[in-house]
């Protein structure tokens, strides 16, 4: 049973893809399309915890599997995809390239389940290069001139980030002595590797630098793919630093505080550029740059202190579900506000997970964050005290950013509503509300003290936005992509150069 | 003659013998023609899969016979003889499917198909040689019976390709004799044997050897395309497909890769070597090789050309594994020597099919063709994708095995080599993908011979052979690890090369 349920997860939407292709079987598969992760949602939810199938002869020895790890992304994966899928049967209705999405869209799919269920370093690589590549589809599904630029550097970036990574695999295998996940669980790679894995997954992650096809990819794609881009594509690339970096048993500090630091550069940098901009799903996509800071720090945590490990794995995990059911959540509300306009059933629901986003009380977001902050607080002078100051500050400047968010929404022109998108982003709405106090027992229940210290820093924000709001404080604006464009701008030059010197050698040969 | 004898002779006779009858054959005998030729492609498929069977378990195959007193004409089909010539035989059938269709009604057909065979013959025939001067003969053989394919359209382009790979391989022919001599000058009649026989010469003899090993690798690396002996490769590229095919798929850079091979491990021995410093160089001149074709294909429009440039720097995978000194990379080299001839095999069949059908021969007039013909371009994808390394193709479990084998070996800076070669194959494979897939199709193409007729957008001879071999680069990718694999072979000529 187990192994059946492994098997069909993975192949499923692989199946559905084959069956696309051919125009025979095209209807039927587009009809069930939507529904590829169930088998992957039934064994998050149901398969027993030792379930654990091995394949000698696939790859080089794969083996697929649920940890509590993998069940947890598994599980918040497959719903997330679910809801996008239904959404999009409604979003792309009269889209004349439906066909090719779906097949990115599952083909995307089918490897982003797929890491969750990877227990070795071969299938997992596997999986993970399916995603990125499937998911160029995606990000170029409109065609339009940003959607060809968004994909290019999406596609730069994506290969220099998937090389990267198989460079520190092939490190740590070797140091490892084998390719299973759990080969890794006591092995001490050196620190290139490590790096090498850091940054390679870093590219997926969005840490800063290496953030730049973020903001321009996640908005430029249709509406359901920007939900599960950015609600769990992101986690995919969180999740091979869980799997593949040596958390709990070894301690890299220079790696531990590079990352520490790059985590508290990206809450704040997000923050700040994604004031500067006018598209809804900008903001959001510089949202994510901003929340994957906070899920950076508890890595970065793990590889200065490996003793706190135990506490900061679920809370990462929670805060990786919370964000990815909230995430996903107003990148569908976008969708529904961009075509139904600035009413106030609209704002409403995109007002809650944008809540949860800033930590406000009773919210996941509040659950995810005190646990992170209580894993934070065990953490060596000066970073102990400094997050103490700094995760409030960084909670300011997400309410604002999320009130930027609902006043854009504000101001756009309402037209017809249109129910068979409301309402699978309604109904996900509220599961996200719920979901994330399942897993609320496995971590450092908030103290109802702490209410208050959850509080200021949304009141606070709030405080901010409406001074600006009266001020009529203009915001500067950034374009998209913020350091993407000088480096455009530097290679154009680099260009013109060589055209230039051409030319010269070609008369010097001749 | 016992059976152990005669099978290697049978397998060098199953194309000798049609090439010979083929060339004697009126130019219309089509039919007789492509049954001789297929006849041939069979059989030998048959005495290789004997051969295997036995190799496997354990039997051992040879033949001998004195030319001269002191010079022998000598065969044996051994594991590593074996991994060639199974390549060899199981591309050529797909070759000669191949070629049937590319030429249908083109003139020469019977010289084409005469030397094609006789092309064939020298490559199993220097894959089993058992001696230097075997090896010898076939690999000039090689030179003079692909000759006349590279020139067979016989314009003056071809004519000038023609002449500078003549140049180059005669030349390496040459240095290949020297270096052959010099070493029959020291110690009489070189056999290949495990772990090599020129250590015996003692101390004293250990800068001659080092300048014959120059010598030799030189020779066999002109046709192995190393830099800078790579110049012929590109400008052969104005051969027919099914050549193109033939040149880096099948045949003659196969041959100079497999070369070093034989010559680092049978005639010095890879701890000979080692000790002798010589394998650091070579590994050296391999990792040059892989980043400057890689760079050179960057820059050519030409699609032909661009995959030329490919096998300058994918060839030179091979001669890298044979240069880190462990079984590991030993076993990434050896299966990268099949892994890169189905790949690249299967990237000349689908740019030939472009050619033949649209008319498209440059990378910028592909945009859309994708639409128009999705089966020879998803095989060109699948192969593609294995260029660069992606999983689950065979070109990732190479790449794989290669690092691993340089961590093991203690040169980590291989690892960034992959990596720069990884980034340049994907700069230049990815453009070509986004132009089929994403680019919308020109109002006509160049010059379009063959129309689609629903689903089978080419002819069905020129079609298959694409869609085999492209499923094959995914499936000795996926089921890398089980025992029937290339990588299980080259597990198994590892295992016994290291455990002298």
């Amino acid at each position: 049973m187990n192994a059946a349920s492994l098997t069909a997860s993975l192949l499923l939407p692989l199946a559905l893809l084959l069956a696309l292709l051919p125009p025979a079987t095209r209807r039927i598969a587009l009809v069930l399309a939507p529904l590829a992760p169930l088998p992957a949602l039934w064994t998050a939810s149901l398969a027993s915890a030792d379930a654990v199938l091995d394949l000698p002869w696939l790859l080089l020895g794969s083996r697929l599997g649920l940890d509590d790890t993998g069940r947890l992304f598994l599980l918040f994966t497959a719903l997330t995809w679910l809801a996008a899928g239904l959404y999009a049967r409604a979003y792309l209705a009269r889209d004349a390239r439906r066909t090719a999405f779906w097949a990115f869209f599952l083909a995307t799919q089918a490897g982003n389940l797929g890491v969750c269920l990877a227990l070795d370093l071969a299938s997992f690589y596997t999986l993970y290069a399916l995603m990125t590549f499937a998911a160029y589809g995606l990000v170029v599904h409109t065609r339009s001139a940003e959607a060809w630029r968004a994909g290019r550097i999406y596609l730069v970036m994506a290969v220099l980030g998937e090389l990267t990574l198989v460079a520190g695999l092939m490190m740590t295998a070797h140091a490892a002595g084998g390719l299973m996940i759990a080969d890794l669980q006591a092995a001490s790679p050196p620190p290139v590797a490590v790096a090498l894995v850091a940054a390679g997954l870093g590219v997926k992650v969005g840490l800063p630098l290496l953030h730049l096809w973020l903001p321009l990819a996640h908005p430029v794609a249709p509406v359901p793919a920007s939900a599960v881009l950015s609600g769990v594509m992101l986690k995919a690339g969180l999740l091979g630093w869980l799997r593949l970096l040596p958390l709990g048993h070894a301690v890299y500090p220079e790696i531990g505080a590079t990352l520490l630091l790059l985590g508290l550069i990206a809450m704040f940098y997000g923050v700040a550029v994604g004031l500067a901009q006018r598209d809804l799903k900008v903001v959001l996509a510089y949202s994510s740059v901003s929340q994957m800071g906070f899920m950076t720090l508890g890595v970065g945590a793990g590889l200065s202190a490996p003793g706190l490990w135990p506490v900061l794995l679920p809370a990462v995990g929670l805060y990786a579900l919370h964000h990815a059911l909230a995430k996903s959540a107003l990148f569908l509300g976008a969708g529904v506000a961009l075509k139904v306009g600035g009413r106030a059933w609209v704002l409403a629901g995109l007002a809650l997970p944008a809540l949860a986003l800033a930590g406000a009380p009773l919210t996941g977001g509040w659950l995810a964050k005190a646990a992170l902050k209580g894993g934070l607080a065990g953490l060596p002078a000066p970073w102990g005290g400094l997050l103490g100051i700094l995760l409030p500050l960084a909670a300011v400047g997400t309410t604002l950013l999320m009130t930027r968010l609902l006043w854009l929404v504000h101001r756009l022109p309402a037209k017809e509503p249109v129910a068979s998108l409301a309402l699978p982003w309604l109904a996900w709405t509220l599961l996200g509300l719920v979901l994330p106090w399942g897993y609320a027992q496995r971590v450092t229940f908030p103290e109802w003290a702490g209410l208050a210290a959850a509080t200021w820093p949304v009141l606070l924000g709030l405080l901010f936005a409406w001074l600006a709001w009266r001020g009529r404080l203009q915001v500067p604006v950034i374009p998209p992509g913020d350091l993407v464009v000088p480096l455009e701008h530097l290679l154009k030059i680099l260009k013109r150069r060589q055209r230039d010197i051409l030319p010269i050698e070609q008369r010097l040969r001749s | 003659m016992t059976v152990n004898e005669v099978l290697p002779l049978a397998v060098i006779a199953s194309s000798l013998l049609p090439g010979l009858i083929i060339f004697a054959l009126p130019e219309r005998r089509i039919g007789l023609r492509s049954a001789l030729n297929l006849l041939g492609a069979v059989s030998k498929l048959v005495f290789v899969g004997l051969l295997l069977a036995g190799v496997a378990a354990g039997e051992e195959y040879g033949f001998r016979h004195t030319v001269l007193p002191g010079v022998e004409l000598v065969f044996k089909a051994d594991a590593l003889a074996l991994l060639f010539v199974t390549l060899s035989t199981v591309l050529w059938l797909f070759t000669t499917v191949y070629a049937i269709g590319y030429l249908e009604g083109s003139p020469h057909r019977s010289r084409f198909f005469g030397f094609f065979s006789l092309c064939v013959t020298a490559t199993v025939g220097l894959a089993m040689a058992g001696n230097l001067f075997t090896f010898f003969v076939f690999y000039e053989l090689l030179t003079l019976s692909t000759f006349p394919l590279v020139v067979h359209r016989g314009t003056p382009q071809a004519m000038r390709g023609g002449m500078v790979y003549l140049a180059y391989t005669l030349a390496g022919g040459a240095l290949l004799l020297t270096g052959i001599v010099w070493l029959h000058g020291l110690m009489g009649q070189v056999d290949f044997v495990h772990g090599g026989s020129v250590a015996a010469l003692g101390p004293q003899a250990t800068a001659q050897l080092k300048v014959v090993f120059l010598l030799l690798i030189a020779g066999v690396g002109v046709k192995a395309a190393i830099v800078p002996l790579h110049g012929w490769l590109p400008q052969a590229m104005v051969a027919p497909a099914p050549v193109s095919a033939l040149l880096h798929a099948v045949a003659v850079v196969k041959a100079g890769a497999f070369g070093i091979v034989r010559i680092v491990y049978e005639v010095y021995g890879v701890e000979y070597a080692q000790s002798l410093g010589l394998l650091l160089p070579l590994a050296i001149a391999a990792a040059i090789t892989i980043v400057w074709g890689s760079v050179r294909a960057l820059f050519q429009d030409d699609l032909k050309k661009r995959l030329a440039y490919s096998t300058v720097s994918q060839v030179s995978y091979i001669a890298l594994g044979v240069a880190l000194f462990g079984p590991v990379g030993t076993i990434g080299g050896l299966a990268h020597l099949v892994h890169q001839g189905i790949m690249k095999i299967t990237l000349f069949f689908a740019a030939g099919n472009y050619a033949e059908t649209l008319g498209v021969h440059k990378v910028s007039e592909l945009d859309g063709a994708g639409r128009r013909m999705p089966l020879t371009s998803a095989a060109f994808s699948i192969a593609a994708f294995g260029m660069i390394g992606v999983a689950p193709t065979a070109g990732y479990v190479s790449k794989w095995y290669l690092g691993e084998g340089a961590l093991a070996a203690g040169m980590d800076w291989v690892v960034a080599v992959l990596w720069t070669s990884s980034l340049l194959n994907a700069a230049y494979f990815l453009p070509i993908l986004y132009r089929l897939w994403f680019r919308p199709r020109p109002a006509a193409w160049p010059h379009e011979h063959i129309p689609a007729r629903g689903w089978r957008e080419t002819g069905w001879l020129l079609l298959a052979p694409p869609l085999i071999t492209a499923a094959a680069v995914l499936i000795t990718g996926l089921f890398a690890e089980t025992s029937w694999s290339p990588l299980a072979w080259a597990k198994l000529i590892a295992a016994r090369e290291y455990l002298q």
